[in-house]
């Protein structure tokens, strides 16, 4: 592969409509929100200029804070489940031949879903008078629950259902990891007589690390910003135990019609995702090589 | 190694469960759209049953569900070919040229939560006079597919061995011409699988058909909401109707499965 | 010219312009967009929108969502100023106060004395909603139904265990106790757990216990004996005697338990008779009651959803035309044969009507109840301030800490009162 860089110039231009309509379609909104949250705006009183009093207010916000801990909960539980689990899925199947095939296309149905629908499904399953998840935990000897209407549950639950979607999509990048690695790696540690694990720690996982942070960085994203399966399931009840920081500013701005206060959130919200994905390309960038 | 068969069937039993994981609730959902009303609420559920096809009849009868159907294909169809239109040059000059800023910039819009956008982004259109139109829908979820399609397919660009181009450079090409005639072919694969990821992200998105479309241009995800209102409570036809939104998305990548699951592994070796 | 002259002193003479003037096909040709929930009004009057285009050449886009969606879907339109949206259907006795102040409603005071078809008769419309219509000189919109919550309660579950319909509040618990003994396979009591749905249904309570959500010092409520009572007896309800999840039951999830005969009583909007009905399940074996009196007596809420015309809209005569025909006494009387209880006087009294109620008798005690809501009831749902939305979930967040066993019933009631007494301050 060589290194030049072709003509740069018509390069360049062929990139800036991409760069120039994305720019178009955001430019204004972050302006106009970042603008809204240095305003006093709520439905019905008269609007003015308040600094960065809803930032201030922010601060005290208990619910702001419960929000920021949600969030991260959920961040921490959905990632490292969907990480490990994908990648746990991506090794077996490397490992089986014969699975592979079927196992495909199975693989790739729950994160092509709309989440409309797997919300819906989940919601009818997870019913805690009539759902499946009760009957089989019945079935099994188990005591019921109440899934998405116990305060203690919900964030749990919303994370198993968000990994139900994507583990697949992860164990998938891993897998494309794993297929790029030489053969040679493997034999020279059996050769060793290294154990299975003792390989997979020693030798495979590091090579690997680059395509789990890859997929670590496209979750983040999402995860960081999780409001589908909520709007459709909980709206970030009960009793605010699944308010996600996004969920949160949602209503603020949509159901009790705090504009001002709305737009602080979000901008808040967007800051933490910039600042997210900066570190883990900077990460990234540093576990390659 | 006698341990080896032992632990490949293990293995292939740990599959055979994760399958199941991944499947059951689907089949369940599809399963509970053929029941007849009554049983959808039974507990314990009712594994046998007589199918019906009710739930889906009460759908088409009280939902224009074609018109909602032909309004998602016209927005998705169309917000992947503007994705393309933008992505595809801006994926070439990025991988050529090793300059990842375009690309970041594009992602830039994934950084928000998208309720941010709900407000603005009406005004604008408002502005711009396209309320109430396609357009407003296609654009907004260009800026979704647009960053698809250049993730999606720059490792595909990176696989051209830089000589092939620049050897049409110097037989006198100009660098649209090398695009659309050298390297386009070499990548066929990456677009296929860009434009079916951008299709269904495009598909499956609700939250700006929510608020930006009206009674014309209505999206099917977006109108599947009233399913769960005053008077339609029946889980039965919510099943129905949740099976229905799927099918699209689940056929498509179906169909380009093999493409699909290359395309992700490629991107996650060289992303 | 002349004809017209003539016309006006013709008028003049009978001193009724308005009615003699008033011609339907004024704005023909023009296109308005209505912003409709999916409400059983909205879907039954829908059903007839072609004969008022054939009667008025104005086209109807009907734009339908679901309740919550609708709201969002018109903050984004309204934040604009635009003229998208020409009619709309809001909750008065919710957003009323707030969306009058925030200028979204245009006024249909004009409207209403001077370019109105004859038939009309505005003074038929129940004081109260039409009270809760008014705001100062604004009149932002027209009721469109009556509404209030209702005990359905199952006779043949309630003659199984030997019980008659409560006779008080301690009664309904002792009750739901009984049913619980004799068959647990049913739910005994459900209404609404969902944070900010719930308040429709607690303010009876709270009412029927003789509390209020402010002191005449506007301050607020909750931890009055009366607001302990009635938070401790309705989260105890559904607690230990509701269905499992209740704490995320609205509305649909309600209908549906007791439509599949799976609760004993349910405490539900009176519209909802309808989606209860469906199937015909239920048809012989339900009563329906008021919420029986407590300390404080019988104060059943009574609140209308109105049909409103955007100030924004540049065609606001065409719209206004739409309101009047979707509310005029022919129509209120068609729609009443479908189930949408009609918020006029003569309607109650149309003979048509009356033989539909008496074809059935749940009907009649369904429509007892609703009648007898409006002769006493109160639209008080939530704090009586601007941000009534904003107070209606703190009402829900205490409710759902009792219910979930978070908090004592001191703690919940004196949080929300904090958090309240600075709502209200802002007022």
């Amino acid at each position: 592969m060589s290194t030049t860089a072709g003509p740069s110039g018509s390069l360049t231009a062929l990139a800036l409509p991409a760069v120039v309509f994305t720019l178009l379609m955001i430019a204004f909104p972050f302006a106009y929100t970042l603008w809204l949250s240095f305003q006093s705006y709520t439905l019905g009183s008269s609007e003015h200029f308040a600094g960065a009093g809803n930032y201030l207010q922010l601060l005290n916000d208990p619910l702001f804070w419960n929000g920021i801990r949600i969030t991260l909960v959920l961040y921490v539980l959905s990632l490292g489940l969907q990480l490990g689990l994908g990648t746990y899925i991506a090794v077996l199947l490397h490992g089986s031949k014969r699975f592979a095939d079927v196992l495909r296309s199975l693989l790739i149905s729950p994160f092509v879903l709309p989440p409309v629908v797997v919300g819906m499904m989940w919601l009818v399953i997870l019913d805690p008078a009539i759902g499946a998840a009760n009957w089989i935990l019945q079935i099994a000897g188990l005591p019921r629950s109440d899934w998405l209407a116990s305060p203690r549950w919900v964030i749990p639950t919303v994370a198993l259902i968000d990994s139900w979607q994507w583990t697949p999509f992860v164990a998938l990048i891993v897998l494309g990891g794993l297929q790029s690695l030489p053969p040679s790696v493997y034999e020279a540690a059996q050769i060793d007589g290294a154990s299975r694990t003792g390989t997979f720690w020693r030798v495979t996982f590091p090579l690997l690390l680059p395509s789990i942070v890859t997929a670590a960085v496209l979750r983040s994203v999402d995860l960081l910003r999780f409001f589908d399966i909520i709007y459709i399931t909980t709206q970030g009840g009960p009793n605010d135990a699944s308010n996600t920081l996004n969920i949160y500013g949602f209503r603020q701005g949509f159901e009790f019609f705090n504009i001002g206060y709305a737009s602080a959130i979000m901008i808040t919200l967007s800051t933490i995702v910039l600042g997210a994905v900066l570190a883990m390309s900077y990460a990234r960038r540093r576990a390659q090589w | 190694m006698v341990s080896a068969t032992a632990l490949r069937r293990l293995g292939g039993l740990q599959l055979a469960l994760v399958s199941l994981v991944i499947l059951a609730p689907v089949a369940w959902m599809v399963l509970s759209s053929f029941k007849p009303s009554a049983e959808v609420t039974a507990y314990p559920p009712t594994l046998w049953f007589t199918p019906t096809l009710d739930n889906y009849r009460q759908l088409f009868s009280s939902t224009p569900f074609a018109r909602y159907t032909l309004n998602s294909l016209v927005v998705a169809a169309g917000s992947t070919l503007i994705g393309l239109g933008f992505g595809v040059p801006a994926a070439f000059a990025v991988s050529w040229r090793r300059m990842m800023w375009p690309a970041l910039v594009t992602l830039a819009a994934r950084m928000a939560p998208g309720t941010l956008y709900l407000l603005p982004w009406y005004l604008m259109f408002r502005w711009l006079g396209l309320i109430g139109s396609y357009w407003a829908l296609i654009l907004t979820h260009a800026a979704i597919t647009l960053p698809i399609v250049i993730w999606v397919l720059l490792p595909f660009f990176d696989a051209v061995p830089h000589s092939v181009l620049e050897s049409a450079q110097v037989d006198g090409c100009s660098v649209p011409r090398t695009l659309w005639r050298i390297a386009l072919p070499l990548v066929v694969p990456g677009l296929v699988v860009s434009a079916i990821l951008a299709f269904i992200f495009s598909w499956n998105y609700f939250l700006f058909a929510l608020v930006l479309s009206n009674s014309d241009t209505k999206t099917l995800i977006a109108a599947s909401f009233n399913f769960i209102g005053e008077g339609a409570t029946y889980w039965g036809a919510l099943m129905a109707a949740a099976t229905l939104i799927a099918l699209p998305p689940l056929l498509l990548a179906f169909a380009v499965q093999r493409r699909l699951v290359a395309g992700l592994a490629v991107g996650a070796v060289k992303g | 010219m002349k004809l017209w002259l003539t016309a006006l002193a013709l008028a003049a003479a009978l001193g009724s312009a308005h009615a003699q003037d008033f011609n339907w096909r004024k704005d023909a040709g023009t296109t308005i967009t209505f912003l409709s929930s999916n409400h059983p009004w909205a879907n039954s009057v829908l059903k007839y929108k072609d004969e008022f285009t054939k009667l008025t050449g104005i086209t109807v886009k009907v734009d339908t969502y679901q309740e919550q969606q609708m709201r969002q879907r018109l903050m984004t339109v309204m934040n604009a100023n635009s003229d998208e949206v020409d009619l709309f259907m809001s909750l008065p006795s919710r957003e009323g106060a707030q969306f009058a102040k925030a200028g979204w409603y245009a006024n249909l005071e004009p409207f209403i004395t001077k370019d109105v078809s004859k038939d009309y008769d505005f003074g038929d419309f129940s004081k109260g909603l039409v009270a809760a219509e008014t705001h100062g000189s604004l009149v932002s919109g027209i009721p469109l139904n009556i509404e209030g919550p209702v005990l359905y309660y199952r006779k043949d579950i309630f003659k199984k265990c030997g019980v008659t319909p409560p006779k008080s509040l301690d009664d309904l618990l002792s009750v739901a106790k009984k049913i619980k003994a004799c068959d647990p396979s049913i739910t005994p009591f459900v209404s609404r757990g969902l944070k900010g749905a719930l308040p429709y249904t607690f303010s009876v309570f709270l009412h029927n216990m003789g509390g209020s959500y402010m002191t005449a010092q506007r301050k607020s409520d909750l931890c009055s004996a009366a607001g302990k009572a009635a938070l401790t007896l309705y989260a105890t309800l559904l607690r230990d005697y509701g269905p499992p999840g209740v704490v995320n039951y609205n509305f649909y999830q309600i209908s549906s338990l007791y439509r599949d005969g799976k609760a004993a009583m349910a405490f539900e909007s009176s519209n909802e008779l309808k989606s209860v009905m469906e199937g015909g399940a239920r048809l012989n074996d339900t009563g329906v009651m008021l919420l029986p009196p407590g300390p404080g007596g019988s104060h059943p809420t009574v609140i209308g959803w109105g049909i409103s015309v955007s100030a924004h809209s540049k065609h606001k005569e065409a719209a206004w035309y739409f309101v009047q025909w979707a509310t005029s006494p022919a129509m209120q009387a068609r729609l009443a044969l479908m189930g949408i209880a009609p918020p006029r006087a003569s309607v109650a009294n149309d003979p048509s009507y009356r033989k539909w109620i008496d074809a059935e008798p749940v009907r009649r005690e369904w429509i007892d109840a609703i009648d007898q809501a409006n002769a006493t009831g109160t639209s008080e749902v939530g704090y009586p301030i601007v941000a009534n939305i904003a107070s209606r979930d703190y009402i829900g967040q205490a409710v759902d800490d009792l219910l979930l066993g978070q908090k004592p019933v001191q703690q919940a009631c004196a949080e929300a009162d904090r958090e309240l007494d600075a709502l209200i301050a802002k007022d």
